[in-house]
């Protein structure tokens, strides 16, 4: 306790929640590698790891052709999202009009399964850009503004008790309290949007699309090239992985104030 | 009780640096405080004493200009509380402070939400960190203090804009028995130095006496004051007054104005 430059770094727990994942992972795939070998599995029901690298550095040019669009939509649909979702939750929250009349219109559109309106947007849209854009937005709408509203409304009763005795204006409030204790349902809000991003990117263009990872995974599955879609899904989830550790990292830098939870012993 | 006690001293205008007269609050139908005046003097150290739920911390968050009185006035220094006011700091029974912010920033948050400029007020904070011993915790955030330095920090934060009222509500109530005493041979400190007015909320006879020039007991709701009584004790105040027969006497007599009430 009381030790201001205590490190956060958790000693040998950490080192175990990294060591014991990577060598399950490594477990598996030699697993994988060693059943497709033994019973000679063909690769076109299903490659060996070995393979699939194999592929991926083979045709690295039609793969990183095809990431690159997917890639962009994702961080275009996700950005959007993020300004959306925080203006919306900002309506919501200063409005009682929007916060009686849209809110719950806003929840209840939730269960509206949102891929489900991918080829409605190409109706609307074209077969284009815009349609991907779109859809990526819409899935990863929701659950940003559904946090973002959360934790504008989460500040504590105490702390607004003492904002008013010190005479803090609305503005103040809002800057210097609300906005930063916000920034762990924001972050959060983040992590569930990039990864939906990515699934609204990849849909639409399984919809229609002539570029895209997406659409790579569907062509090569229509060739039956099974080590191509397994290359493309390996490279999709390596990029989704990549999005989602960049979140992560911004979450730690930005909200420092909270002891990382999910490590054990660590802090003060 | 009378509306202006006789050993009220008057402050320098003559007008006391708060008065209370004939607040009441109600909620709905249930009356939470009936009728209760008060002055207190510049400079004077005054706790209001009760159980919990007896309404003396609604009075206070009236005092506060968080609260509305369903009737009656208070006025600081003559000018009538309408809402929160520049000349008062609060101290709330959990230390509130920001956890993003350092324990110096939170400490200037009341300069930064007056307006007031930030470079002509930090060297007061500092002042204030290292009078309450806890300067050398400045950079540090909140959840690497203790709940008594977390509280240190919020006296400071209340001391910070110069208040002349500092309104304390139950402060060390979350605290452990031996951080409380610790607490509150180190208020008195800062208060000797500072000499503000203090109205403190306490359901604590012993701090309520070992704290105050004047102790007011609170009845059972609908609160009013019952008893009041003038802590003659020397200053500055030792911990080890607290075994003297003359410290005793006051907290029997303040029980037994307790006892009377709600027994």
């Amino acid at each position: 306790m009381a030790e201001p430059s205590s490190s956060r770094r958790a000693g040998s727990a950490g080192t175990a929640a990294v060591v014991w994942p990577v060598a399950v992972t490594v477990g598996l795939l030699a697993g994988w590698e060693l059943i497709v070998r033994a019973l000679g599995v063909r690769p076109i029901i299903l490659p060996a790891p070995s393979e699939i690298v194999r592929v991926m550095i083979a045709r690295h040019e039609v793969l990183l052709d095809n990431l690159w669009p997917s890639l962009t939509l994702t961080v275009l649909g996700f950005l959007l999202s993020v300004v959306g979702g925080v203006a919306v939750a900002l309506l919501i929250t200063y409005s009682r009009i929007f916060r009686l009349g849209f809110y719950p219109i806003i929840v209840v559109s939730q269960v509206v399964p949102k891929v489900s309106i991918a080829p409605l947007f190409i109706v609307w849209f074209g077969t284009g850009l815009v349609s991907n854009l779109m859809l990526a937005f819409l899935v990863a709408f929701f659950p940003m503004t559904i946090n973002a509203v959360m934790g504008f409304g989460s500040t504590d009763g105490d702390i607004q008790k003492m904002a008013r005795a010190f005479m803090g204006s609305p503005a103040q409030i809002f800057w210097k309290i609300r906005l930063p204790n916000a920034m762990p349902h924001i972050f959060a809000g983040m992590k569930i949007s990039i990864t939906l991003a990515i699934i609204g990117v990849i849909v639409s263009e399984f919809v229609a699309s002539q570029e895209g990872i997406g659409y790579l995974i569907k062509l090569s599955s229509g060739l039956l090239d099974t080590p191509l879609m397994m290359a493309a899904i390996t490279v999709l989830s390596l990029a989704g992985l990549a999005l989602y550790g960049l979140i992560a990292l911004a979450e730690r830098r930005a909200v420092y104030w909270q002891p990382p939870a999910d490590v054990g012993a660590g802090g003060g | 009780m009378a509306d202006a006690p006789a050993d009220a001293r008057p402050g320098p205008a003559g007008t006391p640096a708060l008065a209370i007269r004939d607040v009441r609050k109600l909620y709905g139908d249930l009356e939470a405080i009936r009728s209760v005046s008060l002055d207190v003097a510049d400079g004077e150290f005054v706790s209001l004493l009760g159980p919990s739920g007896c309404g003396k911390s609604t009075l206070l968050m009236i005092v506060a200009g968080l609260g509305r009185a369903s009737g009656g006035t208070v006025a600081i220094h003559g000018e009538p509380v309408t809402g929160p006011r520049r000349d008062t700091g609060v101290v709330f029974q959990s230390p509130v402070l920001l956890p993003w912010r350092s324990v110096l920033d939170n400490v200037l948050l009341p300069i930064e939400f007056q307006g007031l400029s930030r470079q002509t007020y930090e060297p007061r904070a500092r002042d204030l960190l290292r009078m309450a011993r806890i300067d050398q915790f400045a950079d540090a955030l909140p959840h690497q203090l203790s709940g008594g330095m977390k509280q240190r920090a919020a006296i400071c934060r209340a001391l910070v804009h110069e208040p002349g009222l500092l309104l304390m509500d139950e402060p060390f109530s979350a605290l452990d028995a031996i951080t409380r005493d610790e607490m509150g041979v180190e208020l008195l400190r800062l208060w000797q130095t500072f000499r503000k007015t203090v109205v403190f909320v306490t359901h604590s006879i012993r701090e309520a006496a070992f704290l105050s020039d004047r102790v007011l007991v609170m009845g059972r709701r609908p609160a009013t004051i019952v008893e009041e009584v003038a802590i003659d004790l020397p200053r500055p105040r030792q911990i080890a007054m607290t075994e003297d027969e003359a410290f005793n006497r006051h907290v029997r007599r303040l029980r037994r104005a307790i006892e009377a009430n709600h027994g």
